[in-house]
């Protein structure tokens, strides 16, 4: 896995530097470090891109430091373009509100622009231990399941694997059974929920991760965020806004939402392959 | 052979919306003639003389015929022949889209009753009556002030005008005799079967519309945002003129009959608008502009009320919205406290 690490020495991406370091020990082919060099802080910059560089090469990682001033969002995402990255890895300040508004978001435009998979480094940054895995039940999960199956592997994390079913029954005939059930009778039931969930999970078993499945009702946005807090994980992880043409103007940027709601680090997996996709975010 | 059964099927459905259109106006100008003999009673039996009675007696008159524009039509009829303020036909225009939502619940509850599932049987009744209850909550009070001080004062349509012209002196040697022969309450009676049997036959009139293959096909699966499934609930129910049309052209996407609530919250804020483009053309039709002005009041208050929803405050509302849901249709005692309510409100506001 090719890892991109950034850092501009602010306290968030110090943070991010730090897990990013640990990830890339665990799971990382080779590791370039984008160190943003800002005028008053060049000389903190150099000493933590060559203190995160030896701790890679010491675990026989190749590392390339690359020096850039200018825009960190710009300048990350221009770096994404130029290799082909497996993940980008930045930290976020969490700003919200009308702060963010007016500032923007580094995540936000790089989890945008950037063809690669992004992890967001937030909140209360712990070591990587349990993963919940947002799946749409839709053609982008299994790739997502798969990119975060193997990251989890490597990590030797947990998986948690989460269907918000959010639905209404409308038709008179609806049989509502499927909007209630929890995981396990979803994949009882062999209901296309249940179905997908199942081959996801036997997916995961496949790569050596220890799985389960978790289906919550109500709002997506909501129940994501709710099983993140609740369940305690140290990563949300959720397939980015892929959505080609007129579709990614019509269907809501979900994995963008999560990504500004959560408190803790979030990874959006990004389906490299642009094809005509019908799929908008992955929860 | 076959040829002559395709021009007989070409010409069907514009035919029957030209016969509607036509039995529509016929059923206003009944409305209109028969309304005036009718004061009295409205006044004195049934006691509407504010703008709360007038609100009620809409609902409930909704709630009886089991359906919302015809009331809303014969608000604007009522006002254009004296028999009601623009303030009270506004908020008649008002009771009559929150008492519509009951034939949607009805039909869940008969549903029930026969054995269905209470949440899937109830659910699109619910979620309509609870979206349209919280627009009016504010939109009342807006409209209220806007009719007040008469900033929407002297609306027209003008195309329309000179079509209803055309109309009703065309019409004028049907009503003449009808007005000589029948009792001012027999006309209005009259004039809410014609206008039900004219909305059945617009119903007949349109086009079938298919969005599986269309951009919107994804809808049971997917979120799409807010504000695109607001215009499309606008824009089909402009077409349709019935919410329970248009929620019924999303169902056969899912072949579960599932939809995301996402999606359908503001798909129906979107419907609530639209709906009543129907009594603005009623309105348009009596060619009295104090009607156009209440109709139009009413759409701009649910469109501006439904625009801050859905731009500045949608998560929280979607989540309220949401959470009511789910507590009326968890438990039979919750829905009958429901059911409770929506018939106590509209008596209470009569009693006011």
């Amino acid at each position: 896995m090719k890892i991109l690490l950034c850092t501009n020495g602010s306290s968030h991406t110090v943070q991010a530097l730090d897990l990013g370091t640990r990830v890339a020990r665990a799971a990382a082919s080779s590791v370039d470090i984008l160190a943003m060099v800002e005028r008053d802080r060049e000389e903190e910059v150099h000493r933590l891109a060559e203190a995160a560089a030896g701790d890679l090469k010491a675990a026989g990682i190749p590392v390339t430091i690359l020096r850039r001033t200018g825009r960190m969002a710009e300048e990350v995402v221009r770096q994404a373009q130029a290799a082909p990255y497996d993940l980008v890895i930045i930290g976020s300040r969490g700003r919200r509100g009308v702060v963010r508004l007016l500032l923007g978001s580094v995540a936000l435009h790089v989890t945008k622009h950037a063809p690669a998979s992004v992890l967001v480094v937030k909140g209360h940054a712990r070591d990587l231990r349990q993963f919940v895995v947002c799946s749409s039940a839709g053609p982008v999960s299994e790739h997502t399941v798969r990119f975060a199956g193997r990251l989890a592997r490597a990590l030797g994390a947990s998986v948690t694997l989460l269907h918000v079913m959010s639905q209404l029954p409308l038709a008179k005939d609806a049989v509502p059974d499927d909007l209630e059930a929890s995981a396990e009778e979803l994949i009882q039931r062999g209901s296309r929920e249940g179905v997908h969930l199942s081959q996801m999970l036997d997916l995961l078993a496949m790569e050596g991760v220890a799985t389960r499945a978790v289906a919550r009702h109500g709002l997506v946005r909501d129940e994501i965020i709710a099983e993140a807090q609740e369940g305690r994980y140290d990563l949300v992880v959720t397939g980015a806004h892929v959505t080609p043409g007129l579709n990614a103007r019509l269907v809501d940027n979900l994995s963008a939402d999560i990504l500004l709601a959560a408190n803790r680090p979030v990874l959006m997996v990004r389906w490299r392959e642009r094809r005509a996709l019908n799929a908008g975010g992955d929860c | 052979m076959r040829s002559q059964q395709g021009k007989q099927v070409r010409w069907k459905k514009p035919g029957l919306g030209l016969s509607g259109l036509l039995l529509f106006a016929l059923s206003l100008e009944l409305m209109k003639q028969g309304a005036g003999g009718l004061a009295p009673l409205l006044r004195g039996h049934l006691a509407v003389t504010n703008a709360a009675d007038s609100m009620g007696f809409g609902w409930l008159m909704a709630y009886l015929i089991l359906s919302g524009s015809p009331v809303a039509a014969a608000g604007v009829a009522l006002l254009s022949a004296g028999a009601l303020s623009p303030l009270q036909a506004f908020t008649m225009v008002a009771g009559s889209r929150l008492g519509a939502c009951l034939i949607v619940l009805l039909v869940g509850f008969i549903y029930t009753l026969r054995g269905h599932e209470r949440r899937t049987a109830l659910t699109a009744g619910v979620l309509s009556l609870l979206l349209t209850g919280s627009v009016q909550l504010v939109a009342l009070p807006m409209g209220v002030l806007i009719l007040s001080r008469g900033w929407l004062d002297g609306l027209s349509i003008p195309g329309l005008d000179g079509l209803a012209a055309g109309v009703n002196r065309g019409l004028e040697p049907l009503i003449g005799p009808l007005a000589a022969f029948l009792p001012g309450w027999a006309l209005f009676v009259a004039g809410v079967g014609l206008v039900m049997l004219s909305f059945r036959l617009f119903g007949r009139s349109l086009p079938q519309m298919r969005l599986e293959r269309t951009d919107f096909g994804q809808v049971p699966r997917l979120v799409y945002r807010p504000e695109v499934m607001f215009l499309m609930g606008l824009a089909i129910t402009l077409v349709t003129m019935s919410v329970s049309i248009s929620v019924g052209i999303l169902v056969p996407l899912s072949a579960r009959g599932y939809m995301r609530r996402e999606n359908i919250i503001p798909y129906i804020l979107g419907a609530n608008i639209s709906t009543l483009a129907d009594t603005l053309v009623a309105a348009a039709l009596l060619r009295d502009p104090r009607a156009v002005t209440v109709v139009a009041t009413h759409m701009v208050c649910a469109a501006i009320v439904s625009l801050l929803v859905i731009l500045l405050a949608y998560r929280p509302y979607e989540r309220a919205i949401s959470d009511a849901l789910t507590w009326i249709t968890r438990r039979r005692r919750n829905f009958a406290f429901f059911l409770g309510v929506i018939f106590v409100i509209p008596v209470v506001l009569i009693l006011l």
